[in-house]
């Protein structure tokens, strides 16, 4: 039975900026193997970091540890090729009896234990080094963190847990006027780092009103080190051959497809372009990858469904006069962005050139980053999240060609 | 075919294990669509939930902190409990557990159980995810109940009896999908959304970290992954009995008549499911009231009209 157990186990995949190309070969593995990707700690046996994290994103990968179920394991995987043997040595781990029992035994009962522990080394931590908005960041590592209340300033709410007895030590939500002008309670909740078809490392810090998202704020958790493996970023990349490039560019197109159709919820057209991308990742021909991309993009365009549950989710609104450079003067929508990312990626498959190690993809990188909040504010949560995948942040431009933000 | 009768109330413990094992046939349906997806054999997608319910049976149920503990595990029980309730009063060829006279006012009663019980593993988990799968179902079913009503009382007026039976009997000549197909297809749609599946399932959806079942891991996980299987399953079950004529059909035993359909209508329901996109409850909304609800009203009224003029 243990054995039947682990044949079909759930990996939370956790990607840091930077290597993405490592995570999907995580992903195409699972495909692979009848493993299966997890969407939350709480589904999860296996926690597998793709990357080498920064401080904070270790932090937050403890905090999603702690509420792994169990039995548990979990590793680092740093190279596409020790992917494999990663996840073999992962099952062996599961299966170990004796070490999951001495794991369960140190474990505490009461939830949340191992998790706040760690949430109090962490905002002493911040408060040596005098970083006030920090704290309220440590309180977000779990994807699914109980509600926290709505005050911002996070050490006034750690003394109201003491003085007043709260269930879990957590304060009540406090109401505020929602859209319509009631009355409704206001969450704090931070979207990410660990949240499916979510771009790697990145934080928006939500105030929600039922689903409605009334005011964010987002930032990345950068790595620890640039990567240098295949999921590398930086100069390492300068002598690669225009092939390579090409074949990275329809996979990055390719993959920002997939998140938008598996948030769509559109499973067999999120599967068909993540087979072509795993397939662009293990290096099969362009010409092939540009004809499964035409008929991916045929039937996207055809889609009528598609066409209205997207309707009116915009990723950048419309100017009357030219904005920077880029943009237009249309609205753009998710669904635009997705014909335009797989038209795109045909094209370079079929000689185009990419613009992705020009200066303006990084410079566009931020200025998504930047005008994030002001999309997302307003909408639900379903929305938002199509909003962040259509924009498809690359956070490791983010995270290592650092630009002045205000 | 003969009058359907109740049977002997021992039959009871055999209901759980036939739904169990055509659920299971569902689950392992679904499977084996994601492995075609995957390039996987056909094997390997079959297993998968019998690998699922040995993985959940051997990971630890978990709490999160200040949670509503209590109300969160009966929402967790209680989709196998709706679906096992929804069993006494769908017919198996001849065979019903309980003929009572309001059976289909039952389903429908079971139906709205299912509000509250999403409701309370959203709200249970005290996690934002969760509470936010919470929401969104009910958003969803504010849209589905009302045409799903409609929709059940249509075969109700053309068979003159709110019993299952006399609305299985009354389709001797004719099945009802075929005079009233609208009514047939939303009530298919509606029991895919009652059990959050497909195009309906954002309460699960995967942009909220799983929603309902973001905090749910081991025996908790399996029984509402198992009620959501067997709610589609019990759906399937019943829209044979008021739609496709029950256990009517020639050569076999009407029994297997009636299993065999179910299986066909679960089928169909797991396979369009995974080839449309999901539909978000501020989208349906608009569409369950502006389109379904008039045009199920619609299909009403028709059955209504020829109802009275043939007397």
């Amino acid at each position: 039975m243990a054995r039947r157990a682990v044949q079909g186990s759930h990996v939370l995949v956790v990607e840091v900026p930077g290597w993405s190309e490592t995570r999907m070969r995580v992903e195409a593995e699972l495909a692979r193997s009848g493993w299966v990707a997890a969407l939350s700690p709480a589904d999860a046996d296996i926690l597998l970091v793709c990357g080498a994290p920064g401080q904070e994103l270790a932090a937050v990968c403890e905090g999603v540890w702690a509420q792994l179920p169990g039995p548990r394991a979990r590793a680092t995987v740093l190279t596409e090729g020790g992917v494999v043997s990663t996840l073999e040595q992962l099952a062996t781990e599961l299966l170990d009896e004796a070490r999951q029992r001495r794991d369960a035994r140190t474990r505490s009962r009461q939830p949340g234990e191992e998790g706040s522990a760690m949430q109090h080394i962490q905002s002493s931590a911040h408060e040596a080094h005098g970083t006030a908005h920090e704290e309220g960041h440590s309180r977000g590592h779990q994807p699914a963190e109980p509600d926290a209340d709505a005050d911002a300033d996070a050490d006034a709410d750690m003394d109201m847990d003491m003085d007043m007895p709260m269930p879990g030590g957590i304060a009540l939500a406090s109401g505020g006027s929602d859209r319509d002008g009631l009355e409704m309670d206001v969450l704090n909740v931070p979207l990410g780092p660990v949240l499916p078809h979510w771009p790697a490392g990145l934080v928006v810090r939500c105030v929600l009103q039922g689903d409605v998202i009334v005011s964010a704020g987002a930032e990345v958790l950068p790595a620890a080190r640039q990567a240098n493996d295949g999921g590398g970023m930086g100069s390492s990349s300068i002598r690669r051959s225009t092939h390579e490039q090409g074949r990275r560019a329809v996979v990055r197109h390719s993959d920002a497809a997939v998140q938008v159709l598996a948030l769509a919820g559109w499973s067999s057209a999120a599967g068909r372009a993540g087979r072509i991308r795993d397939n662009a990742v293990s290096g099969a021909a362009l010409v092939d990858l540009a004809a499964a991309l035409e008929q991916l993009g045929r039937r996207i365009k055809r889609s009528r469904l598609l066409r209205w549950t997207l309707k009116g989710i915009v990723v950048a609104p419309g100017f009357d006069a030219p904005h920077d450079g880029g943009s237009r003067a249309d609205a753009v929508s998710v669904r635009d962005r997705l014909i335009e990312w797989l038209d795109e990626a045909v094209r370079i498959a079929r000689g185009a050139p990419d613009a992705y190690e020009s200066p303006e993809f990084a410079a566009a990188q931020h200025s998504n980053l930047a005008a994030l909040p002001g999309l997302i504010t307003g909408t639900d949560i379903a929305s938002a999240r199509l909003i962040v995948a259509g924009l498809a942040i690359d956070t490791a431009k983010i995270a290592y060609a650092p630009e002045p933000l205000s | 075919m003969t009058g359907i009768a109740a049977v002997n109330p021992i039959w009871v413990l055999l209901a759980p294990i036939a739904l169990g094992l055509v659920a299971l046939a569902g689950a392992a349906l679904n499977g084996i669509v994601v492995a075609h997806a995957q390039g996987r054999s056909v094997q390997s997608g079959m297993a998968s939930p019998i690998l699922e319910i040995a993985r959940l049976m051997r990971q630890r149920r978990r709490t999160t902190v200040a949670a509503d503990v209590l109300l969160w595990r009966i929402g967790c029980a209680g989709l196998v409990v709706v679906a096992l309730l929804k069993t006494a009063v769908i017919p198996v060829g001849a065979w019903v557990l309980a003929d009572i006279p309001v059976g289909v006012v039952w389903f429908n009663a079971l139906d709205v159980m299912v509000w509250a019980v999403v409701w309370l593993i959203g709200w249970g988990a005290n996690s934002a995810h969760s509470l936010a799968g919470g929401y969104r179902f009910l958003a969803q079913a504010v849209s589905y109940e009302l045409p799903l009503m409609f929709a059940l009382v249509t075969p109700v007026v053309a068979a003159h009896s709110l019993r299952v039976s006399d609305v299985v009997d009354a389709q001797r000549e004719l099945w009802f999908v075929v005079w009233m197909p609208v009514a047939f297809l939303v009530f298919c749609m509606s029991v895919v959304a009652f059990s959050s599946w497909g195009p309906f399932a954002t309460a699960a959806g995967a942009d909220i970290a799983g929603g309902i079942l973001t905090e749910v891991s081991g025996v908790d996980r399996l029984l509402i992954l198992a009620g959501r299987y067997a709610l589609l399953t019990t759906g399937a079950a019943f829209a044979v009995a008021l739609f496709l004529g029950g256990g009517a059909g020639p050569l076999l035993p009407d029994w297997l008549w009636t299993i065999l359909k179910t299986l066909l209508l679960l089928a169909t329901f797991i396979v369009v499911s995974h080839r449309i996109p999901i539909v978000r409850p501020d989208r349906l909304a608009e569409v369950a009231w502006v389109v379904g609800l008039p045009i199920v009203l619609l299909q009403t009224l028709f059955v209504s009209v020829v109802v009275a003029v043939k007397g």
